[in-house]
C-alpha cells in the first residue's frame, strides 16, 4: 500500500567551498528543499564523510541523488564510499551546456541573477529526479 | 613560521555553516588573501591532491559550525590534526551577534555585519596561527 510509506530522496549537493560551481550547487539544493519540502531531505556532506550516524541512516534509508558541482565528482565519490548506487546524479556542467547559461564573471561568495539562473535550472532538474524517483518508488510497491 | 593557513569549514547546510562560510570568503578573498588557502572538505574527502596537499603543508583552522565539529573530524580522517578548531556560534556570541536574525536555507550576503564581524575574528587567528600561536 503506497500510503504506508514514506517516499523521500536524500540529496547529496556536494556542497564545496572552492569554486562558483560551489555556490551554485548549494543555492540550488536550497531552492530544490523549498520546492519539494516533504519530499526531500538535504545531506551534509561534512558529516557524511566523519560517518554522522544520523546521516548515514538517512542515506541508507531513501533513494539518493547526487548533486556534483566540479569534476573530481566529489558527492558522488561520497555515495560510492557510502557504497550506495545514487538514484540519480545531476553535474553542473551538463546542466549549464544544456540550458546555454554563462556564468562568467559570477562570484562563488554570492550569486547575481546570471548564476541564479544556473540555480534555478539546476534545481528544476532536481525537482524532476526528485519526482521521478518517488514515482519510480511508489509504483514498485503497488 | 608557516606562511600560510588552511582554513577549513564544516560546509553544511545550516545557517551557522553559511555565515562560516562566507566569512571564509572574506578573509580569503578581502583580508588575508597571501597567507591563506580554502580547504574543500568534499574535495580533501575525495583525496583531491590540492586539499590533500594543503592540510599537509599548512596548519589547519577549522571552523565548525556546530559541536559535531565535522571539518576537525574530517583533517582527523586523512591523518591530521587541525592546529586550532573554533566555532562560528561562539565567534558569534563574542560579537554579540543575534543568530536567531539570519535567514536559515539562503545564502547570507558577504557584506552582512555579521559575516564581517566573523571574518575579523577569523582573520586575528590566521594571524596568531602564522605568528606561531
Amino acid at each position: 500500500m503506497a500510503e504506508e510509506h514514506e517516499f523521500k530522496v536524500a540529496v547529496l549537493p556536494c556542497n564545496g567551498i572552492g569554486r562558483l560551481v560551489s555556490t551554485v550547487v548549494r543555492v540550488a539544493a536550497y531552492k530544490l528543499k523549498k520546492l519539494r519540502p516533504e519530499q526531500v531531505e538535504l545531506l551534509s556532506c561534512g558529516r557524511l564523510a566523519v560517518g554522522d550516524p544520523e546521516h548515514v541512516e538517512l542515506a541508507r534509508k531513501y533513494p539518493i541523488m547526487v548533486i556534483d558541482g566540479c569534476r573530481p565528482h566529489c558527492a558522488s565519490f561520497m555515495a560510492d564510499e557510502l557504497g550506495k548506487t545514487p538514484a540519480a546524479r545531476l553535474y553542473v556542467a551538463d546542466v549549464m551546456a544544456e540550458k546555454k547559461i554563462n556564468v562568467a564573471g559570477e562570484k562563488r561568495r554570492g550569486l547575481t541573477p546570471k548564476g541564479e539562473k544556473l540555480a534555478d535550472a539546476l534545481a528544476e532538474k532536481a525537482v524532476a529526479e526528485v519526482d521521478r524517483i518517488i514515482a519510480d518508488e511508489m509504483l514498485s510497491t503497488l | 613560521m608557516p606562511d600560510k593557513v588552511c582554513l577549513q569549514p564544516c560546509l553544511g547546510l545550516r545557517k551557522e555553516a553559511v555565515l562560516g562560510r562566507q566569512a571564509l570568503y572574506v578573509v580569503h578573498e578581502d583580508l588575508r588573501p597571501e597567507v591563506t588557502v580554502l580547504g574543500c572538505g568534499p574535495a580533501l574527502n575525495a583525496n583531491v591532491q590540492e586539499d590533500v596537499d594543503f592540510i599537509n603543508m599548512f596548519p589547519v583552522l577549522a571552523v565548525e559550525a556546530c559541536d559535531k565539529d565535522c571539518a576537525t573530524r574530517l583533517v582527523d580522517k586523512k591523518g591530521k590534526a587541525a592546529a586550532r578548531t573554533v566555532r562560528v556560534a561562539e565567534l558569534a556570541e563574542a560579537e554579540k551577534i543575534d543568530l536567531s536574525g539570519l535567514p536559515e536555507g539562503e545564502n547570507i550576503p558577504a557584506d552582512h555585519p555579521a559575516v564581517q564581524a566573523v571574518a575579523a575574528r577569523i582573520a586575528a587567528m590566521v594571524d596568531e596561527l602564522l605568528d606561531g600561536g
